[in-house]
């Protein structure tokens, strides 16, 4: 009886404590984080800590295991690398070199800044760099970026201070690639050679930040780095990165103050309403290269033909798309190069104009004596690039029925099917997203137009297979600026892909937040440093 | 008495042989249903971005290509050695995710069960007692209601009422982040955690987060606690001991508790650990819902990225877990029921 009084006195008191916290003070804590030791920052006051919501994922804090934006967030805070992208552009400076150079075509060298220590006060010196890049390789984890240094041939150390890098061809494009993840500086002391170190505090780089609590899929804290000698300047104390689920909760805590910055991925229709919500939050945009589009199977009827091809491109109203599906957050796209990025054109504009013209669209395809209605079956996928999709497509499919000259029927996959299928000529048209590597053109190009690119949808182009070749071992920045034009116009005549819309960053801020917009580049490099709270 | 004591040994044994052929039918169904659902972590991951060779290149690496006897027997290896492994997605050891997410969600479940016994018991039993009156009638309907209602329709409703419009209650999470930055880790258990830290805010706050999950899971289970002892209570009230108890004037209410009430516990007792897996799965969607950071909720995750290891891993646990408890119920069972024997 006793024992059962006990029991029923303890889940009493637990039930009341439970509903006690419900009904009592209204505010959460966490609606002024930082609060306590810190101080207001205006001019010369104390800064403060920085709650960051996200819904990306981090597969791994280990430069070696991840090639994914929500890791690289991580990482770009924690480890230096070589090189760096200047925030607000698309130019690559030195970080932990003092500068970098091409010796000749294929070979590239980097000087080290002297007296760099990694956060432990190990010595960062060229040994240590030849280390990081060369266990990426081996490890070669599944998960990890070994494949952007497929062109590097070798990396040795000549000294302390210097690294050379020899490659296979040559590859203009290879400082951007020192720029991922892939370039991070790792402590060999700390790293082991062929395995991946687990995450946790012990992930030690030479970064703004040093990782003092970590748990997977919660929470990432990060704090000053006191031993970091670069020319980054803190905005704060320290950084929270807060792990959420969906998009629903993200909102809903940057709308609590839960979180001070809310960043990948609020939905267009969050968006939209939280730039409603004047009185507790900011909506930040800034410069995106994520980009979407339609691919053709050149192999498979009716996307063989190129009269169909290009009659499609006549018929798509891309600024329909970006107004009605994603109220305007994202840009109509005019070449799989998105505008931002040194050597974008428009071509699709330029030869399909920025309008619907049906009157174009059934011209083309009566010159190729295509008997219209043409039966189109277009897939798209739910499960990668969100239920947003969904609306997207049922937009293009009216757009495409409008004219008259389409019968399109709209199939989706889950994308584990989906994307084993289209490189197995399964689809005709497919809905394919492509988020870059690195700022540059080339990671806009070669990967979608290279021999049938990565999706396997048979387009060869002997002319653009050489342009890309050119452009890539150019040395004359005005001849390759040439080329990548050149390439954009070529494909754009022969429409292997069409391209929809890019993508603008987006983030919900409280009032008092500043930075956001700093930090908003093509590089995608979330700048943690650069993000203050008042 | 010897022979009650061999019998029961004998059933003891018996019941946990079994166990072994049931656990090898789990172990293989789950590796089974892992291999049949279509797409792997690499296609999910990298589907998009690498082109059909190099993403068969790093299947080959990760060991996916090899024949599906050699995977089979090195799960079993792995299982059997007590041995999890990584995940592939995430790279966090097995053990580690059950320890961290496992803490999670037991914090949630015991909240939970609380929750359906506080509101369920009284509730059951003034039902019972009041069969066919206007509170039995509401009762009942309060029970069917709460267990028949989605957990994420439930939960979604709570967060609408309690955190959108009234700012009451935090929508998500098991701490805010400041908190859970601040708090040093013990037990993965952020009540326990707080108490043990004498952090009375990252208590209150723990509580607050704990709130709206617990209760919405707790509604579930009270249903069935409602059901349970309404009805074990009437039959109780109809016995001989109970009219006996009545005769000797003996007040209502202490019929009620002492003699009925008990008896019909027996029952409830053994059903409600059988709901240890109905706790599981509600978990599962409860956690999805409150972004709360338990085992059902990673389960969740490493399914979208078709993360065997993972997913074989936790569902093994949960697996065990279940089987481990419905041993358990049968040993109580024939320790206080000697009808059940082999």
């Amino acid at each position: 009886m006793r024992r059962q009084q006990l029991f029923a006195t303890v889940a009493v008191v637990a039930t009341l404590s439970l509903a006690a916290a419900a009904c009592s003070s209204s505010k959460p804590k966490a609606a002024s984080p930082g609060s306590g030791t810190a101080s207001a920052p205006a001019a010369g006051g104390k800064l403060q800590q920085v709650v960051l919501g996200t819904t990306d994922k981090v597969i791994s804090i280990d430069p070696a295991g991840a090639y994914d934006e929500g890791s690289w967030v991580l990482q770009w805070n924690i480890y230096q690398a070589l090189l760096k992208i200047k925030a607000g552009t698309a130019d690559v400076v030195p970080d932990a070199a003092s500068g970098c150079s091409w010796t000749n075509t294929t070979t590239y060298t980097c000087k080290l800044v002297p007296g760099l220590t990694f956060s432990n006060g190990d010595p960062l010196d060229a040994a240590a760099v030849v280390y990081s890049i060369q266990r990426v390789v081996k490890i070669n984890d599944p998960n990890g970026p070994s494949s952007l240094l497929s062109s590097m041939k070798s990396v040795a150390a000549q000294g302390t201070d210097t690294v050379v890098f020899t490659l296979n061809a040559p590859n203009s494009v290879f400082p951007y690639i020192l720029t991922t993840g892939a370039g991070n500086i790792v402590d060999p002391k700390v790293f082991p050679a062929d395995k991946l170190l687990p995450d946790g505090p012990g992930d030690i780089g030479s970064g703004v930040y040093t990782l003092s609590k970590y748990t997977a899929n919660q929470q990432a804290v990060l704090t000053p780095n006191k031993k970091y000698k670069g020319d980054d300047v803190l905005a704060n104390k320290g950084f929270i990165v807060h792990y959420e689920q969906t998009p629903a909760t993200l909102k809903l805590d940057v709308e609590q103050g839960n979180v001070d910055v809310a960043w990948r991925s609020l939905s267009p229709t969050d968006i939209a309403s939280l730039q409603t919500e004047t009185s507790k939050v900011k909506v930040v945009k800034g410069n995106g290269i994520e980009i979407r589009y339609l691919v053709f199977n050149t192999s498979l009827p009716p996307a063989k033909d190129l009269a169909t091809r290009q009659a499609v491109a006549y018929s798509i109203d891309r600024n329909a798309i970006a107004n009605n599906v994603y109220n305007g957050t994202v840009t109509p796209l005019y070449s799989m190069v998105p505008a931002g990025l040194t050597g974008a054109t428009q071509a699709y504009k330029d030869a399909y104009g920025a309008t619907p013209d049906p009157a174009k669209a059934k011209a083309v395809l009566a010159a190729a004596g295509i008997t219209t209605p043409v039966n189109i079956t277009i897939w798209w996928t739910p499960s990668h690039y969100g239920a947003v999709s969904g609306d997207e497509y049922t937009e293009i499919k009216r757009e495409l029925e409008a004219t008259g000259l389409f019968k399109v029927t709209l199939q989706s996959a889950e994308w584990d099917a989906y994307s084993k299928a289209y490189p197995k000529d399964q689809y005709e048209a497919f809905e394919l997203g492509w988020f870059p590597d690195y700022p540059d053109a080339d990671d806009y190009l070669a990967p979608f137009y290279l021999k049938g690119g990565f999706y396997n949808n048979h387009y060869d182009n002997p002319a653009i297979d050489t342009l890309l070749t050119q452009e890539e071992g150019e040395t004359d920045a005005t001849k390759r600026l040439g080329e990548l034009q050149q390439i954009q116009t070529l494909a754009a005549k022969d429409v292997p892909t069409i391209p929809i819309w890019q993508g603008n960053q987006v983030a919900a801020t409280g009032l008092t937040v500043t930075g956001v917009d700093k930090t908003f580049d093509p590089s995608y490099i979330f700048r943690m440093w650069l993000i203050g709270k008042s | 008495m010897a022979s009650s004591g061999g019998s029961l040994r004998r059933y003891a044994l018996t019941r946990l042989a079994l166990v072994i052929p049931m656990v090898l039918i789990l172990l293989t169904v789950v590796f089974l249903l892992m291999r049949v659902a279509p797409g792997d972590p690499i296609q999910a991951a990298l589907g998009g971005k690498l082109s059909p060779a190099q993403l068969e290149e790093k299947r080959r690496a990760a060991g996916f290509t090899k024949p599906l006897i050699v995977q089979y027997v090195d799960y079993l290896k792995q299982v059997f050695s007590l041995n999890l492994g990584t995940a592939i997605t995430d790279n966090q050891p097995i053990t580690t995710v059950l320890k961290v997410n496992g803490a999670a969600t037991l914090e949630l479940s015991v909240a939970a069960s609380i929750i359906a016994l506080v509101i369920g018991v009284p509730i059951g039993l003034r039902a019972g007692r009041l069969r066919d009156s206007a509170f039995d009638a509401g009762g009942r309907l309060f029970g069917i209601i709460t267990y028949a209602a989605p957990v994420f329709f439930v939960g979604l409703l709570f967060q609408l009422v309690f955190s959108k419009w009234l700012n009451w209650l935090p929508n998500s999470g098991m701490l805010s982040p400041i908190d859970q930055a601040e708090l040093p880790t013990h037990t993965h258990l952020s009540v326990v955690d707080a108490i043990w830290d004498h952090n009375m805010s990252a208590f209150i706050d723990s509580l607050k987060h704990l709130a709206m999950p617990s209760f919405t899971l707790g509604l579930l289970l009270c249903g069935v606690v409602i059901r349970l002892i309404r009805t074990n209570l009437i039959q109780t009230l109809k016995g001989d001991y109970v009219e006996a108890a009545r005769a000797r004037g003996v007040p209502e209410h202490k019929v009620v508790m002492r003699h009925a009430f008990r008896n019909a516990l027996v029952p409830v007792v053994t059903v409600m650990g059988l709901q240890a897996a109905l706790l599981l799965s509600g978990a599962v969607l409860t956690e999805e819902t409150f972004n709360w950071p338990g085992i059902g909720n990673q389960l969740v995750t490493y399914l979208n990225n078709r993360d065997y290891t993972a997913v074989q891993g936790i569902i093994t646990i949960f697996a065990l877990a279940v089987v481990f408890i419905s041993l358990l119920i049968d040993f109580v069972n024939a320790a206080i029921d000697p009808r059940v024997r082999y």
